[in-house]
């Protein structure tokens, strides 16, 4: 568990750094830390360790997920170059803040005790609740940021009354003792435990935002910095949904038809909100934001259908998500940034009108993104989708494949606005300018996003 | 786990509920019915006597409180885990020495970024 001390030491020494005079050092400091923190993860790899007194346990599938946060996190902060221009900004503080929630990810990762995923989405949360309003004189962030605070503490708090449940139903908080207990009282299992699975699921289920616990997604993703839009749909989703899986999979797989019927509702429910109100939107970043609410959605059909196959497709569908995500936001920050209107940063549908004739590779990177988060086939998406999809066909749940599948067209016609806009519009003459570094980035994103859409097996066998 | 209670162990507390959510209500509808009313502007006020009530309770307050509030809070806190190590300073030997030199470490970082950042600067 050495990324979790490395990370939370590196906060501290970024902390520091941001005493010098000149702000250089920070992004690529920032790089470096990250790396280091990838590198040492795969110390564990091909094993199973149990750390810090039986609180937290690794093996692949932790390691594998943990691969994909950090890897998030390298991107999003590989964007952040207009920070060294800006004169509000504070880099070291907001970078400090990433990497104390990227402890926090992991943490909600590789959970043994129940403790331990409720001090993990905390620091996730506090974080994030910080980031969300770091652009101080906008009004939007600081909206954001309250709305985030008060109902992610909220969600907080139902999450913990339902650990205590759990234990006062089984009389411990680590998760296999949880799962013995279900496993010996398989016919009278307390009452407590299924009101600790509610109340458990809810709060989780708020974090990764599947309806009905959606309602903040649209404001809070839509106020706070692009930036930190990317960061919290990458990496607190798939943080929330390793969570998810690991509690559902170990302590509550003896109980699944009780909680399968409630999942599956909210998966639909999540589905037809999610890419229904994605239609309707004329901003860019708040269709994302129920974009990522209907992603939300397939996920959860992996846990719904939870089966051998379910932790492949998890893995596979949130890099294939956070890939096509980052490298969509990256392209909104950047036009948004250098196509201003009245209001500021336009990040509507028309500032993409043209994008494609004027900057060919932006638009290219857009669409392969679009494709992805559609599931169009040749994409890593589509792989993603399928393999959910494989899941719910295997237990046999038919009728949620019919309906993700009829969402996902859905889906085809918001993603598809935003490449009509880039390659058949009429837009502003002259091109966005894109440094080096970013435009690498975005490549290497598309590129990761075409190679798993061409080789899914990649990473087949891994966990 | 103890299993051996019953539900009607819990009858005490049961009847403590009900002693005390009647005191309450038998007092509320007692007074409300054999007291006497009078209203007045003087009646009505938050503060019947003292201090004359100016402005509202949303009158913006210089950050700087909540800032002083918080870091003494999270600094007594701190302090409070010297004392069970001072207790047991010979149990805990080198280990829980090197432990506390740790802790104490990151505090006194905290200590100095919050000093660098002129946190405590009242101008």
């Amino acid at each position: 568990m050495l990324p979790i001390i490395l990370l939370s030491v590196f906060g501290i020494v970024l902390l520091f750094m941001g005493f010098l005079k000149s702000k250089v050092l920070l992004l690529p400091a920032t790089l470096v830390f990250i790396l280091a923190a990838l590198a040492t993860t795969f110390m564990d790899w091909g094993k199973t360790y149990l750390y810090f007194q039986n609180m937290l346990l690794t093996n692949n599938l932790a390691i594998l997920f943990t691969t994909i946060v950090l890897l998030s996190a390298f991107m999003v902060v590989a964007l952040s170059n207009s920070f060294i221009e800006d004169e509000q900004a504070q880099p070291a503080e907001y970078y400090a803040l990433l990497l104390f929630s990227l402890v926090g990810a992991i943490m909600m990762i590789s959970f043994e005790n129940l403790i331990m995923l409720f001090v993990g989405v905390e620091i996730l949360s506090v974080a994030m609740y910080v980031l969300a309003g770091s652009d101080k004189h906008s009004p939007r962030s600081n909206e954001a940021a309250l709305k985030y605070f008060l109902m992610g503490a909220f969600a907080t708090g139902i999450m913990l009354f339902g650990i205590a449940l759990l234990y006062g139903a089984t009389g411990t908080f680590v998760v296999s003792g949880i799962k013995s207990y279900v496993y010996t009282n398989a016919y009278g299992v307390s009452l407590l435990l299924y009101m600790g699975i509610i109340l458990l699921l809810i709060g989780m289920l708020f974090k990764v935002s599947a309806a009905p616990f959606h309602f903040w997604t649209p404001d809070v993703y839509d106020g706070t910095p692009g930036l930190f839009t990317a960061f919290m749909s990458t990496v607190v989703k798939t943080a929330g949904f390793a969570a998810l899986f690991r509690v559902l999979s170990v302590s509550f797989v003896g109980v699944y038809s009780f909680w399968w019927g409630t999942l599956a509702a909210l998966t639909c429910l999540t589905l037809l909100i999610g890419n229904v109100t994605a239609v309707y939107q004329t901003s860019f970043k708040r269709m994302m934001a129920y974009s990522s609410i209907s992603h939300a959605g397939y996920l959860l059909i992996g846990l719904t259908a939870l089966g051998t196959q379910t932790k492949q497709a998890l893995v596979f569908y949130s890099l294939a998500y956070s890939l096509a995500t980052i490298s969509a936001f990256g392209v909104l920050l950047v036009v948004s940034r250098q196509r201003q209107d009245t209001n500021g940063v336009n990040e509507n549908f028309d500032a993409f009108n043209g994008l494609a004739r004027q900057n060919p590779l932006l638009g290219f990177v857009m669409a392969v993104s679009m494709l992805s988060l559609a599931g169009i086939p040749l994409t890593a998406g589509f792989w993603g989708k399928f393999m959910i999809f494989t899941t719910a066909a295997d237990k046999g749940i038919y009728w949620i494949l019919v309906f993700a599948v009829l969402m996902s067209t859905v889906g085809i016609y918001y993603y598809f606005r935003v490449i009509i806009a880039m390659y058949f519009r009429e837009g502003a003459a002259e091109p966005v300018k894109v440094a080096p570094f970013y435009r690498y980035v975005l490549i290497a994103a598309t590129i990761l996003t075409l190679v798993l859409g061409l080789a899914p097996g990649l990473l087949e066998g891994l966990v | 786990m103890n299993a051996s209670y019953l539900p009607s162990d819990y009858l005490p507390v049961l009847i403590q509920l009900g002693l005390a959510l009647g005191f309450i209500i038998t007092t509320m509808i007692v007074t409300h019915s054999i007291g006497p009313k009078r209203k007045s502007q003087k009646k009505d006020d938050p503060f019947e006597c003292g201090i004359p009530v100016e402005g509202d309770a949303r009158t913006p307050i210089s950050i700087k409180y909540f800032l002083i509030a918080i870091l003494f809070v999270l600094f007594d806190v701190e302090v409070i885990f010297l004392y069970p190590w001072a207790v047991n300073f010979k149990g805990l030997g080198v280990t829980g020495f090197i432990e506390m030199v740790l802790f104490m470490g990151l505090l006194l970082a905290g200590f100095y970024y919050i000093i660098r950042k002129g946190v405590l600067k009242w101008e």
